[in-house]
């Protein structure tokens, strides 16, 4: 998409797409992230239907958070049922953090032998907090604010320490594109770092995942994801996505908006359960709300079947209640790939409810993969 | 280490100190006032002369009286040097930290935090109050004895002890200024009757009635006292002690150069006083100059180490 655009070039999906994307950059045009990869940490959201089957219902490639949740998470599981989790042979997920480690290992400019990395945090106020922490804390990095670093003259990034400036070659950034370096994107960030893009771009500091990867987190985007697969790897999807109407298109427009109060409507570029309809839930002024607001900006929303999400027990007051729930595995890609074995499931904590995010009052729950031999 | 880090595990160890020093002073303090008659010199508003804090209290509230000094001094959430405040700031100072250390240090500071924060009315009764501060007392060292036995004595180990050391120099000095009041000519007679069990405290408070048995096998003396507290090698809350501290530090951080200079002199300044001949008056003007000095080697540890403003 930032390089030779084939797949735009041979007709695949419109350019407009693409550049009216709100997460397209064009600063990173021309950009190559080493070992072709600019999403490098993808935690992509799974669900399975009353036929039993898994789809994807989407990808997060900005700053998927989730990760520390599902490996606490088995730490408390073992302690409350450690019979079960021997006797089943579950497949551990606790390796994660090593992997990260490995992965960032693996970015790091060439002529870097043992690089130096930090986790961005915006600080103690973001909710993810917790995690940035954690995280910093299993693979032994720093965890630095924007304030905690500075892009000298000679276009590298450097911390400020108690021995003076120390090079960075490696961050994980947990802040999004638009507050990244105040320098290229807003103005008004405090929280990034001025000159961080200057110096990504000369190749002297990785930035994971890279800015302008969420281009593909773009749910219009997202629709095209399987025929990316056939173009680009010449083998079919393994799990299928949830079938999707794109306002943009004039035909599937009409469409939707004969049906919306069938349908589950979501803004294109949001994350966290933000700015949803879910048609058969919502009241009829929300509806026509959004009939209004689609019909301004198409471009910005899609519509997916209402699918009724698995349910799974959960302990609700002192009885196990049906809530639904969905699953995210974390996707790790660097020199090589990684898939946990397992995941974080969230739970829709709330009774009917099929809006399962963290920032909604959604729960989580350990997952097992269990080993069976086969 | 991040300049950022170094300041946050500073603070973190001047607040878990300044807490266990609280809590000491205060339990010290509220068995003191049971054993004194009424109508002393000695009674709750030097409590506040200690910490510094009279004037503050004088914005918050009318009377001194118990009540209201423990309230102010204990979990007012206003003063900024209350107990509950100190343990805010050191749990904001290590929740910011937290990878720099073992968990339980994070578990151990948090807990007391929740603790005074959710039984704030225990501490309006004498009897919760000896109890919390019990709890309090015994949670910083739990804390102090996790970072000792799974801590590596690294950089960041060391911005801690420079905390921890620079405030409990402090805090003896202000513990010993109450000297001034016990060293006076023209104190009641009623106070003279009182004077060694005041000193007994004294010790008491700052944790060192055992060892000071145990190395001087005086009687109690005023002198000795002053002497122990300020000049001992070995005693850990003694002046000299904290001092020795912080240049042990300073030796294996980076870009200390000139920096224990400071201390040097002042330390000289100390070995050539004679704690049995000292007034009221010189022992108030002895104790200033130590706390100008500890003052002063804040503001260069600042300067070498922590970020500076005009870089954020």
């Amino acid at each position: 998409m930032y390089n030779e655009q084939a797949f735009i070039n041979d007709g695949l999906i419109p350019g407009y797409i693409i550049e009216s994307s709100t997460n397209f950059l064009q600063e990173c045009k021309g950009m190559q992230p080493k070992h072709g990869v600019w999403a490098n940490i993808c935690g992509s959201d799974l669900i399975r239907d009353k036929d039993g089957k898994f789809y994807v219902l989407e990808d997060n490639l900005r700053v998927p958070s989730g990760v520390s949740y599902m490996i606490e998470n088995r730490v408390i599981t073992k302690k409350v049922f450690p019979e079960l989790l021997q006797d089943l042979d579950v497949l551990p997920v606790d390796d994660y953090p090593a992997h990260l480690f490995e992965m960032l290992v693996s970015v790091a400019p060439d002529y870097v032998d043992v690089p130096r990395i930090a986790v961005l945090t915006p600080g103690i106020y973001n909710s993810a907090y917790f995690e940035h922490t954690f995280l910093a804390q299993q693979i032994g990095a720093e965890l630095v604010e924007g304030a905690d670093l500075v892009v000298q003259d000679d276009d590298c990034v450097y911390m400020r320490t108690i021995n003076g400036l120390e090079r960075v070659d490696v961050i994980y950034r947990r802040i999004d594109d638009q507050f990244l370096d105040p320098e290229v994107f807003r103005k008004d960030s405090v929280l990034g770092v001025k000159g961080l893009l200057r110096a990504w771009k000369k190749g002297n500091v990785a930035l994971v995942n890279a800015p302008g990867s969420g281009v593909a987190d773009d749910k219009v985007v997202y629709a095209y994801v399987p025929d990316m697969i056939k173009y680009y790897l010449h083998e079919e999807p393994i799990l299928p996505n949830v079938p999707t109407y794109l306002c943009s298109d004039p035909q599937q427009l009409d469409y939707v908006l004969k049906h919306l109060s069938e349908l589950v409507v979501k803004p294109a570029n949001e994350s966290g359960g933000y700015g949803m309809l879910v048609g058969p839930h919502a009241k009829p002024e929300e509806i026509e709300h959004f009939r209004e607001v689609i019909a301004i900006n198409p471009r910005n929303y899609i519509a997916q079947p209402t699918i009724a999400l698995s349910t799974c027990p959960t302990l609700c007051g002192n009885r196990l209640e049906p809530r639904h729930v969905d699953l995210r595995p974390f996707i790790l890609q660097g020199e090589h790939s990684y898939v946990t074995a397992g995941g974080l499931t969230y739970v829709a904590m709330k009774k009917g409810s099929l809006v399962v995010n963290s920032s909604q009052g959604g729960g989580s729950k350990d997952t097992w993969v269990i080993n069976t031999g086969a | 280490m991040l300049s950022r880090s170094a300041e946050r595990l500073y603070w973190l160890g001047r607040y878990v100190e300044r807490s266990e020093n609280t809590a000491r002073l205060i339990s010290v303090y509220m068995s003191l006032m049971f054993d004194l008659p009424m109508n002393m010199e000695i009674s709750w508003h030097n409590l506040l002369t200690i910490f510094g804090a009279q004037h503050t209290f004088a914005q918050l509230y009318d009377a001194v009286n118990e009540q209201n000094v423990m309230h102010f001094l204990l979990t007012d959430g206003n003063h900024d040097g209350s107990l509950f405040s100190s343990l805010s700031y050191a749990r904001e100072n290590i929740r910011t930290s937290r990878e720099l250390m073992p968990d339980e240090a994070w578990q151990q500071v948090n807990e007391m935090y929740l603790l005074i924060r959710d039984k704030t009315e225990s501490a309006d009764n004498r009897r919760g109050r000896v109890v919390l501060l019990n709890e309090i007392m015994r949670g910083c060292q739990r804390f102090t004895g996790f970072l000792a036995g799974a801590m590596s004595q690294d950089d960041a180990f060391r911005f801690i002890k420079l905390g921890r050391n620079i405030e409990r120099a402090d805090m003896t000095t202000r513990i010993l200024d109450i000297g001034s009041v016990l060293l006076a000519e023209d104190r009641s007679d009623k106070l003279r009757q009182y004077e060694n069990t005041l000193w007994i405290n004294v010790l008491k408070s700052l944790s060192a009635l055992l060892m000071y048995r145990k190395h001087r096998r005086l009687r109690i003396s005023s002198g000795d006292v002053l002497d122990y507290l300020i000049k001992d090698h070995d005693f850990p809350r003694s002046v000299v002690h904290c001092i020795n501290e912080v240049k042990a530090c300073y030796r294996f951080l980076p870009r200390s150069n000139g920096m224990a200079d400071n201390l040097n002199q002042l330390s000289a300044a100390l070995v050539a006083i004679d704690f049995y001949q000292i007034t009221p008056q010189g022992l108030h003007n002895l104790l200033d100059n130590i706390q100008l000095r500890l003052c002063e080697t804040h503001n260069q540890i600042t300067l070498t180490w922590f970020l500076k403003l005009s870089q954020q």
